[in-house]
């Protein structure tokens, strides 16, 4: 039977996981923080249920209708073509830092990053993605 | 070097093709074309010609194994689009994106078979990975592709989180994403990194693992290689799980050491569970497509030897058990395209109306099954000798069991078999043009000739 | 010459692959001039190499490495010597001349039947040619299990008859195990000495044991048992006289039957060097020769009688190969090549003539209707038995005079063997040919003369017959009279016997006078009176041919077949099936099960990911940890 303890010792003895220690109180302490703070709050808050309580709040106004209505794809395209170009406009920040260091090959490897940003940017445009009208 | 630029702007290339016109055959003869560039350029930097000099901070880093298995890959792919090119402008609207797609994958297998940081990894895994996921759900209009195509995401994203958590784990112990440096840290005196890098180094073969559908990681794989156009499940099944195959070897070849010794029970135990998931539930399946996707996982339990033990054989196994693979794949795939029933008795008395078509399939499930003198039976024997050689008799259960599936691999592949050929039935059957007969006929005739002369293909390695 | 070696088997296999790829396109006269033309074209070019061997030596042509396996390496190779040479002029020569006379023979065939017949005999002649020129056993084996193959094809070449068709079966089962044994004597080799080429091996005899090399030479022998219709596995070759008789006079009778005598002569050497192996061929040649003859007595088929007596000469051969006269044995294939080859194309012609009638109780008195058949047929009869100075009076003297030395005691049997030889072929012969005809008035009335495809061979073979023997002089009459075996004494070694003059001369007045006296016998008994009735008592086991196949039935084949039942329906019925039956089912059932597991939902398929992690992730963190665990647990 001397293989229980074996198994629950998970960690051989080489192991490491004493230098994490500080971060697992950490998070047990963080959790339990917050476990604590949501179920103090329910046990010492006023309770009084009734069926207006439990309706939507929407500014004194019934609600009526489906929240989720449908929207033209063209919204969605354009919002993650902005994003998708936002981003990577990002990276010409950490390349204007290093503008200097990075020399002739830093600013050709950049053309080159620009030139295939600019490929795409055709592209979508010749596929038609940012015509709002048919 | 060169695969990896021409191939990314081969991907660029179709972009534009597709916008400048709409001929699908315009479209597949510039695909034909760049593929033979992207070979041509792929052989050119063999011996040492490159269409740009780029210093890539020992990031990459090209070995004559990965040049060659480049060259495979393309030359499969080429074969592919040979036989079903078609099928690829036909899969849904956007025939040239669809080829622009699979050079983008292309450039995440060349990616793969030279890197040598973690980070080029996670970066060819995703090059490859994205444009696959699009592929899925080429078919817009079908509910099963879409499903397919979402599960395929989902899915992927996991394993790509775990991946991402394994690398982090590595560079945060060991400071470094490059592989090769690593390596020192290996010997003896090394410093000891304690248990993080190894869980590290797990998640990213579990990632791996993944990626070339090993059990019990294979959930998505059935229903993606299901869903997916016939036709893309045939260029997943064989070019991009060898890419997987050929990353994870890079991997281990470098740091299998750190394993310790839980890797040698771990590996096996996997590779028969994946032999045994494979095999078994490939039996029951009545679709031969789903089939082919359970013969799939079960052929990657085979190709999994080539991770666990790592010698010379092993990897002139591989490139061996890619090429014999990926032929007779793309081959039963490009026949299934043609199928308006895939189910097993939609091949029913292929044999009397389609003989051609029924001669080049049964000797592509007879490579599969690894019957002698196609080019299967010496892919499974190099695997199996290279166990043999490496870990001597006490391997031996392993081939054993190894050999015991492929028995019952025969089964669900002779049921094609018997079909066509011992069983009355009117197949229905798209078309098939004189071009299409011929490049099967030659597909065939490349897996007996390997199978014939298996010495050949890999002289041509070595030279 | 090297490459008109090449050129040799090439002929026969292009001219099987134009007769049988275009059985249904050719017509009958191209298949026949093709089929002949490939063999005369390979007889020419035999002749070529017969007189270069003869002026320059022995060739040895390697085509390719045929295997090649690390320590050991067989190459395609041909080696053309004086024995080799020898056998391809027999093979390529009485070839043509039966295939000229098939032309004739099988001319009632159908057209593509008659191209199939034409292909088959040509692809006898291909392997028959790589039996004797392959420069090592290997090559040998191929066209041995080729000439075997064939002569399956042959004599089931009228498949339609049931009867025949398990002839054909029974003749490749008798070889097949003839080439068990042949094929444990080449791996035997390989084994021990890492080669199989002639000159290797005879270079290298000496490395054998002697138990090896009793072993090795016994294992040959027991194929050429099966090749040669030695007993115990002789009961196929007058079966096998279900083939056309062509077929007969050249698979079964000149070529073919004689490889068995190829293969002991080529592996002389060896068998010098096996007292044990030397005197179980003697004997067991003697004992097939004289039961042979015992049984072509009373035979009344006349192909049966051909046949065992075919069966009686190869005994003759292999006394002699046992004895030590291998220039003999070799000396003999060639005449009885001659002489066999015409009794049977002469009995071809008969039963040609007959109607397809081979009972010679319904025929005699057939030597005015076919002169020429009959003459030729009577040159073979004196020649087979042994009256000088024709063929087989030279080659069985000189096997005879070999026993002798040896043991006079094989001398006497041989000898008695050689009366009855003369007795049973004068009495078919006068049977057959002298009388009056007994066959019926319709069978009178068509009785012709053969055409002249077939007569010219009989012609050309009658003399060679007569002839033939003249190249081997024995020492008694000429000084350095025996061409043959000086032409042969670069690959035969001879082992020496010495007889004095006056005792060769008693004997071979013996052998001459009790043949003489048989032979006159034969005629005036019956010329006047054959017997047509049913013979009795010990006529009677003569006839039925001593009860053998019926001895192999009871103790062989019926054991096997009752052990053959027990294991079909008590081992394999209830054992093997229930087995592999019993795991397709598991197969199928887990793979029923194991379907589930596909539920098609992503999250549950993520957890069983996320679950598999986390125990390969307890595996490895424990490192070892739960190995060692499951270790100790047991």
């Amino acid at each position: 039977m001397n293989w229980i303890p074996q198994l629950l010792e998970i960690a051989p003895a080489a192991n490491t996981a004493d230098n994490y220690l500080p971060i697992a109180i950490q998070l047990i302490f963080a959790a339990g923080f917050v476990a604590f703070m949501i179920a103090f709050s329910a046990w010492a808050g006023p309770k009084r249920k009734t069926s207006d309580k439990l309706e939507n709040f929407t500014s004194g106004i019934a609600s009526h209708g489906d929240a989720r209505q449908p929207m033209a794809i063209k919204y969605f395209l354009v919002a993650i073509l902005f994003v998708l170009f936002d981003v990577e406009v990002i990276f010409f920040y950490p390349y204007a830092i290093n503008f200097k260091e990075l020399g002739w090959e830093g600013f050709f490897a950049v053309l080159m990053f620009v030139a295939f940003f600019l490929i795409g940017f055709i592209y979508i445009i010749k596929k038609g993605a940012l015509n709002w009208e048919d | 070097m060169n695969a990896i630029i021409f191939s990314a702007l081969s991907g660029v290339a179709m972009m534009f093709t597709g916008i400048f016109t709409t001929n699908k055959s315009a479209i597949r003869n510039v695909a034909v074309i760049a593929l033979l560039g992207l070979i041509i350029v792929n052989l050119l930097h063999s011996y040492g010609i490159f269409v740009v000099r780029v210093n890539t901070h020992s990031m990459l880093q090209f070995e004559t194994f990965g040049l060659f298995f480049n060259t495979l890959v393309f030359a499969a792919t080429l074969l592919f689009v040979l036989l079903s090119g078609k099928d690829v402008t036909n899969a849904g609207t956007y025939g040239a994106e669809y080829f622009a797609l699979i050079f983008f994958v292309l450039c995440g297998v060349s990616i793969l078979t030279c890197y040598n940081s973690l980070l080029m990894l996670f970066i060819g895994i995703e090059i490859l990975s994205i444009p696959l996921y699009i592929l899925t759900g080429a078919d817009k209009r079908n509910l099963k592709s879409n499903e397919a195509s979402l599960k395929y995401f989902l899915m992927g994203s996991f394993s790509t989180g775990i991946l991402l958590m394994g690398i982090t784990l590595v560079y945060g112990i060991t400071g470094t994403f490059s592989i090769e440096a690593m390596r020192p840290a290996v010997s003896v005196g090394a410093p000891n990194y304690g248990i993080l890098e190894p869980v590290g180094l797990l998640f990213i073969f579990i990632a791996l693992l993944f990626k070339v559908s090993a059990a019990p990681f294979h959930f998505w794989t059935p229903d993606v290689y299901d869903g997916a156009p016939t036709v893309f499940t045939s260029f997943m099944a064989t070019i991009v799980k060898a890419a997987g195959f050929v990353s994870f070897i890079r991997l281990f070849d470098a740091r299998a050491i750190e394993m310790g010794i839980s890797w040698k029970i771990i590996l096996p135990v996997i590779i028969i569970a994946t032999l045994l998931i494979g095999n078994i539930t490939a039996v029951f399946q009545q679709s031969v497509k789903r089939m082919m996707a359970y013969s799939s996982i079960a052929q990657a339990g085979f190709m999994l030897f080539a991770v666990y033990v790592n010698n010379d054989m092993s990897k002139e196994g591989i490139l061996l058990y890619t090429a014999a693979y990926s032929i007779a794949t793309i081959g039963i795939f490009a026949i299934l395209t043609r199928m308006k029933d895939i189910t097993f008795d939609g091949f029913n008395g292929l044999a009397k109306k389609h003989p051609v078509l029924a001669a080049t399939n049964a000797v592509f499930l007879l490579s599969l099954a690894g019957i002698p003198l196609t080019a299967g039976f010496f892919a499974k024997y190099y695997m199996l000798a290279a166990v043999v050689k490496e870990n001597g008799a006490g391997a031996l259960w392993l081939v054993i069991v190894a050999v015991l599936f492929a028995a019952v691999s025969v089964y669900y592949y002779f049921r094609v078999i018997q079909a066509m050929y011992f069983k009355e039935g009117e197949p229905e059957i798209t078309e098939v043009s004189g071009g299409f007969k011929t490049a099967l006929v030659m597909l065939a005739v490349l897996i007996v000739l390997i199978g014939t002369f298996p010495s050949a293909l890999l002289n041509w390695f070595y030279f | 010459m090297n490459t008109l070696a090449y050129l040799v088997p090439l002929f026969p296999l292009l001219g099987f692959l134009v007769n049988g790829l275009g059985r249904k396109s050719l017509s009958k006269s191209a298949t026949g001039v093709i089929g002949s033309g490939v063999i005369l074209a390979s007889f020419v070019v035999s002749l070529l190499l017969f007189f270069d061997v003869k002026s320059h030596g022995a060739t040895i042509a390697t085509a390719f490495d045929f295997i090649n396996g690390g320590s050991f390496k067989i190459p395609f190779a041909f080696q053309i010597d004086q024995l080799s040479s020898l056998f391809l002029l027999i093979i390529t020569g009485i070839g043509f001349l039966i295939h000229l006379y098939s032309t004739a023979y099988m001319h009632e065939e159908e057209s593509h039947h008659f191209a199939r017949y034409f292909a088959y005999l040509n692809l006898f002649v291909f392997s028959m040619l790589l039996l004797v020129m392959g420069a090592n056993y290997v090559i040998m084996f191929i066209g041995w299990e080729g000439v075997g193959l064939c002569s399956y094809l042959l004599i089931g070449y009228w498949f339609k008859n049931a009867n025949y068709n398990y002839a054909a079966k029974k003749a490749f089962v008798m070889n097949r195990i003839g080439d068990l044994g042949f094929l444990l004597a080449v791996f035997w080799l390989l084994s021990k000495l890492g080669t199989v080429t002639y000159g290797d091996v005879f270079a290298n005899y000496s490395k054998l044991s002697s138990a090896d090399m009793t072993g090795i030479t016994i294992l040959l022998f027991v194929g050429a048992m099966g090749k040669s219709a030695q007993i115990p596995l002789y009961t196929w070759l007058p079966d096998a006289m279900a083939g056309p008789t062509p077929v007969s006079a050249l698979i079964h009778a000149a070529t073919m039957v004689t490889a068995g005598i190829y293969m002991i002569a080529r592996s002389n050497v060896l068998y010098s060097h096996s007292e044990v192996a030397q005197n179980l061929v003697a004997i067991i040649g003697l004992a097939t020769a004289l039961f042979s003859a015992t049984i072509a007595i009373k035979q009344n088929d006349i192909k049966k009688v051909l046949a065992y007596s075919t069966v009686s000469q190869l005994g003759y051969m292999f006394l002699g190969l046992g004895v030590g006269a291998y220039t003999g044995a070799v000396f003999h294939v060639m005449t009885h090549a001659f002489f066999k080859a015409l009794l049977f194309l002469g009995a071809g012609s008969v039963i040609h003539a007959m109607h397809h009638e081979q009972d010679i109780r319904k025929m005699g008195g057939l030597k005015k209707k076919l002169p020429i058949t009959h003459i030729t047929f009577l040159m073979g009869c004196i020649a087979i038995s042994g009256i000088p100075p024709f063929s087989g009076f030279f080659s069985k003297d000189e096997i005879l005079a070999a026993a002798f030395a040896h043991n006079p005691v094989y001398w006497g049997l041989g000898v008695a063997g050689a009366a009855m030889t003369a007795f049973y072929m004068f009495r078919l012969y006068a049977t057959t040919f002298l009388g009056t005809f007994r066959g019926t008035h319709e069978q009178e009335h068509h009785l012709h003369e053969s055409p002249s495809a077939m007569t010219i061979p009989l012609i050309i073979l009658a003399i060679l017959s007569v002839i033939g023997g003249f190249v081997g002089i024995p020492e008694l009459f000429v000084h350095d009279g025996h061409l043959l075996k000086s032409f042969l004494s670069p690959v035969i070694t001879e082992q020496e016997h010495h007889i004095e003059h006056s005792t060769e001369y008693v004997l071979m007045g013996i052998s001459v006078a009790v043949a003489a006296i048989a032979i006159l016998f034969a005629i005036s008994k019956y010329s006047k009176n054959p017997e047509l009735g049913e013979p009795a008592g010990l006529g009677k086991i003569l006839a039925d041919k001593w009860y053998i196949d019926e001895l192999y039935d009871a103790v062989i084949v019926k054991p096997l077949d009752a052990l053959a039942t027990f294991f079909k329906n008590i081992i394999e019925k209830s054992g093997i099936d229930g087995i592999v039956n019993g795991v397709g089912k598991l197969v199928t059932y887990s793979s029923r099960q194991l379907r589930l597991l596909q539920n098609g939902q992503v999250g549950g398929y993520i957890l069983f990911m996320v679950l598999a992690m986390i125990v390969v992730v307890l595996i490895w963190v424990n490192d070892g940890y739960l190995y060692k665990m499951f270790t100790s647990l047991f």
